[in-house]
């Protein structure tokens, strides 16, 4: 226990430790603030896989302290955004205690499969301003890696796949190729043409947004904040997004963490993809 | 033209040691960009002068670098490009400008990208004090994101081929944290 205690006061006291700033007119500023947000998506990998001292200096394979198991309980601890009270205190020390199990501890790593970036930009249709979330993946490419592009999702598509499931949906009749498809043109003039595909039809709105980029339908206009979702901890997802706020708790926090297994994944990748 | 000391070996792997000097070289080209923005932003600096200084300052940037600038009550990012920004900053005319540095930098890993340059970001905190005649003040502490690509080059020296890894800057996120 004393260990314990012995650890976590090492690791936040330099936390607390630099001087204060004082500014000229007598207010302070605590540096030991700024060290303690997780300035960059990068050092959140970093604090997460215990690849870092407190000033954010780097340890190295063969460091004694790389990746060491105490030094990560305590860094993933203080990765929480605190304000969030929908992440319930069990669930988070489950998680700790699996992703730092000696036996087999869980890293992340950037240049694998299993993260993802959101990205909320602003779009111009018509002169009006929308929303449209890009969703980019990390890939190998060339002499090194790129982030793609590799769905989005858009309110605004949404609305033209709303397809009719009942009895009385619009159909073509089964004959319809007797009379060279004749009566297409009651029904494409009339319906939803939705309602005419088959029922494994999956809409895909990334093409829709290439599509309407290429024909200027849409132009960028900016991005206004991002997020990142992980799989890479088997058992479990979690979310990560900006705080930029006063006090300890800031930077790129985990927002979200949930159990999962991976059967599930797909159907969470869908659902994250289609901002539901 | 900026040499990393240390860093002349012929791979072009960035082993920790030459990280360390790569990341040093950055830090003085970041560092050297505070202190030109400090001059241009400054009203006592003539128009000429100002003028001699944003050359300098365009100097540390790759072709096409922008500022996007954001803030706690826009969360919409406007971007600017480097020259424009340094324009703009000037014609804000303070009576005085004063840019501090919190001495925290946070340097991330280098990534190679597929043209086979490395990337990375640096990122520093900067307090920046603008004062009036009038009285007026203003006072913001902003987080400054800055991407620094990383080449070797060769360059010819005495008929001898020399490598060397330069470092310039690039676009720069600057988000207002508080006043």
């Amino acid at each position: 226990m004393i260990r314990i205690l012995l650890i976590n006061l090492l690791i936040c006291l330099p936390f607390m430790l630099p001087a204060q700033i004082v500014q000229e007119d007598g207010s302070t500023r605590d540096e030991s603030e700024l060290y303690a947000s997780t300035k960059q998506v990068n050092q959140f990998f970093r604090r997460f896989n215990g690849e870092e001292d407190q000033k954010g200096r780097r340890f190295y394979e063969g460091d004694k302290e790389f990746r060491e198991v105490s030094l990560r309980k305590n860094y993933i601890t203080l990765l929480f955004d605190r304000e969030n009270e929908s992440i319930p205190s069990e669930q988070k020390k489950s998680f700790i205690y699996d992703v730092t199990d000696k036996r087999n501890p869980k890293f992340l790593d950037f240049h694998e499969e299993g993260w993802f970036a959101e990205v909320n930009a602003v779009f111009s249709r018509n002169g009006q301003e929308e929303n449209i979330l890009l969703f980019f993946k990390i890939q190998e490419e060339g002499k090194g890696y790129e982030w793609v592009l590799e769905q989005v999702s858009s309110s605004y598509y949404q609305q033209f796949f709303e397809k009719d499931e009942s009895e009385e949906k619009p159909f073509l009749h089964p004959m319809s190729h007797e009379l060279d498809f004749m009566n297409l043109h009651k029904s494409l003039r009339q319906e939803n043409a939705v309602d005419f595909t088959a029922d494994d039809f999956e809409v895909d709105p990334l093409s829709i947004f290439l599509y309407e980029m290429a024909s200027k339908q849409i132009q960028f206009k900016t991005v206004t904040g991002s997020k990142f979702h992980f799989f890479q901890c088997e058992g479990w997802y979690f979310q990560i997004a900006e705080y930029n706020r006063k006090g300890y708790n800031s930077g790129w926090l985990i927002s979200d963490l949930i159990p999962i297994k991976k059967e599930d994944i797909p159907q969470l990748k869908a659902f994250i993809y289609e901002a539901k | 033209m900026s040499f990393s000391l240390g860093a002349m070996a012929q791979t072009d792997d960035v082993s920790p040691q030459r990280k360390q000097a790569i990341d040093s070289l950055a830090l003085e080209k970041v560092r050297d960009l505070s202190k030109y923005i400090s001059i241009i932003g400054d009203k006592e600096t003539a128009y000429s002068e100002a003028n001699r200084v944003m050359d300098r300052a365009e100097e540390l940037f790759a072709p096409d670098s922008e500022m996007g600038v954001s803030s706690l009550t826009t969360e919409e990012v406007e971007y600017y490009k480097v020259r424009k920004y340094f324009e703009r900053l000037m014609a804000l005319n303070y009576d005085n400008v004063k840019i501090s540095w919190y001495d925290i930098h946070y340097i991330s890993d280098l990534e190679k990208q597929p043209d086979g340059k490395y990337v990375g970001v640096v990122t520093v905190y900067q307090r920046f004090e603008g004062t009036s005649d009038d009285g007026l003040n203003y006072k913001d502490t902003t987080k400054k994101d800055i991407t620094i690509y990383v080449e070797k080059k060769k360059t010819q020296i005495s008929g001898r081929t020399i490598e060397f890894w330069d470092v310039m800057l690039g676009d720069i996120r600057v988000t207002e944290t508080s006043s």
